[in-house]
Formats: C-alpha cells, structure tokens, sequence
C-alpha cells in the first residue's frame, strides 16, 4: 500500500506530465469504444428495422440495392414496378397480406412514401412490434392526407391539422414544390428507432394526384393544371409503384413464391429475403467495420507508448531519487513494482477519463445522431464486449509499465546507492 | 503612379458596374406562349404492356417441384439432428438469427427449381445463432415437428424448435 502512495506522491511531483499522459490515453480510449458503439448500434438498428416480412419486391437490380432504398430510405429505385404486377401476387394464395410503396419525393428533406393502410396493420419492426399511432388516425379516403413519423414532427414541429406541402425529388431544400396541393396532417406515429420516424407517410392516391397533371417531366401550366378537388374526383388508381413488401401464409413456401416472382413473365422483379439480404450487407461492411477497428486499436498503442516514453525518459533524471529510496530500505523490487504502479496507475486513470468523456459526448451529441442519422446511442453501462476491451488497455499498460522497471531494477542493482551522473 | 493608381482603381470598381443578378425561376424558362404539351397518360414506363404480350410466347417460370410434397409423419416429436444451410428470416438486435430455413443446399441454386417443401424446415431458436457467412453449414439439434398438408395453402412441412445450433465440420 505504502508503494501505491509513494507511486501517487512521485506522480503527483511530475504532474502537467501525467496529466498530458493520461489525456492522451482517455482519448484514445474514447475513440475507441465510440468506434464500437457507433458500430454495434448501427448494426442494431439495421436489424431491427425490418421484421416479419418474409419478401421485399422491386424492379429487378441488386438485392442490397432494394433493401436500402425499400426499408432503410438510402438510395433510390432503379426502376418502378407496374401496378397490376402488384395486385398479380398480392391475390397470390400464399400471400398472406401485401404492402404496396411508392417512393421518390421529399419534404424538407424526409422521405415521402405512398402506401395503403395495410402499412399500419402489418408494417413490423424490433421484435415483431407494429407501429403505433401517438396522435390522430391513420390516412382514410381523402388522398390530401399525412401521417408524419415520430421524428418528422418533432424537428419540424409538426402537430395535428396542419397543411404541408411536399416537394418533388429528395433533397433537403427542393426547388420544384406541389404546392397547390397540400396535404392535411392527420396521424402522428409513435417512435420506433426506425427510418419510419424520418418519413411521411402518404396514401397512393394523394402520391397519384400530386403527379397527376405533370407533363414531360415538368408541372402543368395554365389551363393544364389540375386542382386538388378536381384530383379528388378523379380515378386515383396508381399505375405505379416503387416495391412492395409479402408476409407469407407458410415460411416454407418463401423459396417457391420468391421464384415465382423472379421469374414473372409480365414484367421484371426482384424478390429478396430480408433476413438474407441483411447478412449481405453486413459481410459488405465488415471490411469497414475492421479497418475502422484496427485504427482505434493503434491510437490506443500510440497513447500506451506515449505513456511508456514519458516514464522511460524521467528514469535517467529519478537515479538519484531511487538511490535515496534504496538508502532507507526500498529494495530492487521494491523500485520495479513502483514503477509498474505508476504505469497503471496512469493507464487506470486514463481509462476512466476515457470512458466519461465517452459519456459526455454521448450526451451530448444523442439528438444530433438520432435526428441526422437516424442513430439511437444509448447511455448505457459497457458492454461485456467493452468491458474485455477495457481490461486488455489495463493489461497492456501493466505490461508496458515492466519495461522501464526492469530497467530500474537493473539499473538500482548497479547504481546501489553510489551514483555517477 | 497616378496611372498606376487609376488602373487599380478601376480593377476595384468593375465588379461595381455589374447589375444584381436576376432571380430566376425554372417555369420562367419555358416560354409564355409555348404550345401547352399533350396530355399524355401513358404509365410511367412506356415498354411496361410489352412484358404482358410477350408472355403468351415464353415458356413458363421455373415453379416448385411439389409445393405440396408428401412428409414422412412418424418423423414427428422425434429428437434429431441434421445438417444444412441457414436461410435467416429473422435477425435480432444483438445480429443473432432466431428465426430461418434450413435448407440442403446453399443459396437455393437459380439453376434449378426451389427446393420441394419437405426439403426445407422451418426453425425458431430462442437464442439464435451468430451468422458469419451465409455459405457456413450448420448442425441442428431439437425435435422435429411435422405438419401434413391441410389445404390448397402450402404450409405442410417440417419445423422445429431448435435446442442446439453449431457449425458442420467436414468429416475426416
């Protein structure tokens, strides 16, 4: 014990130094586990996105490709798929129930979507949860109707009965509106963690009408424009849809109806499994993930040999101090375990200013993620994962810390107590 | 150096001549009196019918051999173990499959027809399995449940409430 205090004491003497080491450490150790955190939340969030679906169908291109633009938002579809397409295999036998989507425009730079109420009913995410309504209903007959997710209606400051208008194309400020034809907030759903919290939801009619007096890919002018009541009376049918997603009467029929639809002689479509589609991309990513991995792993080592630079080179300048500590009584070990507390001790307390100020960035920055990248960090405890990680810098440091004590064990054996300097 | 000095100046000053640019927007690009377009209807992708036409010609899709196909019923309640590959359809949180196909052969081959129904089981564990690769073989412990066909709705087939999950070695 007493050699732990006259560890702290000799720290505590060379002070700015320890403390400069010790900063080093504790940002490395942040950087670090953000590293991991980012990592394991992000593939949290990814698989609890989707849930229950057994197919996701859309015109035929790469199977990661659909489901990012399907069900994360990210990206956008090569192709539209015919609308009959999708009414050919809703009445499938073996489909159980089908939920149409249509993509492709934008409010204030969150994702509008045309769906049927069929989303509401058996949209699924986390563990099989539906979604839920927080506030208001879900979009009934009226094609001018949205029901905004959770975090659409927090940022933008949303609230029942409001009128919006919503842009065509998906950037943040758009510069082509439809905006003689607003739409009516009715519905505001609960948070899910999900991309449905980024996205408004819209019937397919209300998707039908918004476009529906577009010509050659600019909006009518004049006479050709078509208003909002005489878009209700009209036959909103859409002709197109951007994918759509199957829940299965069997899981066992997946395979069969999945082939079924890839081979679909009207038109050409692509159906993944989800499940799969995911392990796809996370093998994709994996490569990124470890490369990211082994960079924070090598600014830890830079902050250990920092640490291990900083007590080597004060070594030289303490002989006299380890002479005077062998003159009344310290033996060579005793010197050697001095020095490797010192090491932990710094390493120790790096660890910890490591993990605080991973904390207080966490806190900090939590709105921002979640509203920006739709990333849920959450504060809690380390990760059994985390836990071993923090352990192997203390193990490391331990071992660090040996070297510059064996040399002052050799060196105190050497010097005794008569030193030439 | 006077004229040094104008010439400076005027290099300062040019900017200061220029008007303030006009705002445009896009509909101002398109002249007042221009013919007003055709409405056209067509769906959104022209060549979308042709597909509908040409099917009568073409062959028909690869469909399952036997969706329906006969299960050997006394298999039922017995513990077994089989190998194969892992099909996920359900992935938690923490990135464990809890819920997928097992399947005989990886990738459900697009050279040939889906695998018949009772070439496939269909298995739930409640701690799942940590998936690396899709192209890994598994064994399967547990009891197999077996369930006859009870209408025209494919879902006869072979489950099973998995106790044990672990990666297939080759045999030596």
């Amino acid at each position: 014990m007493y050699l732990f205090r006259l560890a702290m004491a000799s720290l505590a003497n060379r002070r700015f130094t320890a403390i400069l080491t010790a900063f080093a450490i504790a940002l490395s150790v942040c950087l670090l586990l953000a590293v991991e955190r980012v990592r394991t939340e992000a593939k949290a969030s990814f698989a609890s996105t989707i849930s229950g679906t057994d197919l996701i169908v859309g015109a035929r291109s790469g199977s990661v490709n659909l489901l990012l633009y399907s069900v994360f938002r990210i990206g956008n579809a090569t192709n539209n798929i015919r609308w009959d397409s999708f009414e050919h295999f809703a009445n499938n036998p073996k489909v159980k129930w089908a939920i149409p989507m249509s993509l492709g425009d934008s409010h204030r730079g969150y994702r509008v979507m045309g769906t049927t109420e069929a989303y509401f009913e058996h949209y699924q995410y986390g563990h099989q949860q539906h979604l839920e309504l927080a506030d208001g209903r879900a979009f009934a007959a009226d094609p001018f109707e949205v029901v905004l997710g959770a975090e659409v209606a927090d940022a933008l400051h949303y609230k029942l009965g409001d009128k919006l208008v919503l842009a065509h194309g998906v950037a943040v400020i758009s510069l082509v509106k439809h905006d003689d034809k607003p739409f009516t907030v009715v519905g505001i759903l609960k948070r899910t963690g999900t991309p449905v919290d980024r996205t408004l939801h819209i019937s397919l009619g209300g998707m039908e009408a918004i476009h529906i007096d577009w010509h050659n890919g600019v909006p009518a002018r004049g006479n050709g424009r078509i208003s909002a009541d005489q878009a209700r009376n009209m036959d909103l049918t859409p002709q197109a849809i951007t994918a759509f997603m199957l829940g299965l009467n069997s899981k066992i029929s997946t395979f069969a109806l999945q082939r079924e639809i890839n081979e679909f002689r009207g038109e050409p479509m692509l159906a993944i499994l989800p499940g799969v589609a995911l392990q796809e991309l996370w093998s994709l990513m994996s490569t990124a993930e470890k490369a990211l991995f082994v960079v924070s792993l090598f600014v830890v080592l830079t902050g250990l040999i920092g640490m291990l630079t900083a007590i080597l080179t004060s070594l030289n300048e303490r002989r006299r101090e380890m002479a005077i500590l062998r003159s009344v009584g310290a033996r060579p070990w005793h010197i050697a375990t001095l020095l490797v507390l010192e090491a932990f001790a710094l390493a120790l307390s790096g660890v910890i200013a490591g993990v605080a100020l991973l904390y207080v960035g966490i806190a900090l920055a939590q709105g921002y993620v979640q509203a920006n990248y739709g990333l849920y960090l959450p504060l809690a405890w380390p990760s059994e994962y985390e836990w071993t990680l923090l352990g192997g810098i203390l193990i490391a440091a331990l071992l660090m810390g040996s070297v510059p004590a064996w040399r002052a064990y050799r060196q105190s054996l050497a010097d005794g107590l008569s030193i030439r300097l | 150096m006077p004229r040094v000095v104008l010439a400076l100046l005027m290099l300062v000053a040019l900017p200061l001549w220029a008007a303030e640019p006009k705002d445009l927007t896009w509909s101002e690009m398109i002249p007042p009196d221009a013919a007003p377009e055709v409405p056209n209807m067509t769906p959104l992708h022209d060549l979308s019918q042709m597909g509908n036409a040409l099917a009568a010609e073409s062959a028909p899709a690869a469909k399952q051999d036997m969706p329906n196909a006969p299960v050997v019923k006394s298999l039922d309640g017995q513990n077994i173990r089989l190998p194969g590959y892992i099909v996920p359809l359900e992935v938690s949180e923490e990135g464990r499959t809890t819920e997928f196909l097992l399947v005989p052969y990886f990738g459900a081959c697009i050279h040939v027809p889906p695998p018949p129904s009772n070439q496939i089981v269909h298995v739930k564990s409640e701690v799942g399995v940590k998936l690396d690769e899709l192209y890994q073989p598994y064994w399967i412990e547990g009891a197999l449940q077996v369930k006859a066909s009870t209408s025209e709705l494919a879902d006869a087939g072979y489950q099973m409430e998995a106790d044990k999950i672990y990666v297939y070695e080759l045999q030596e």
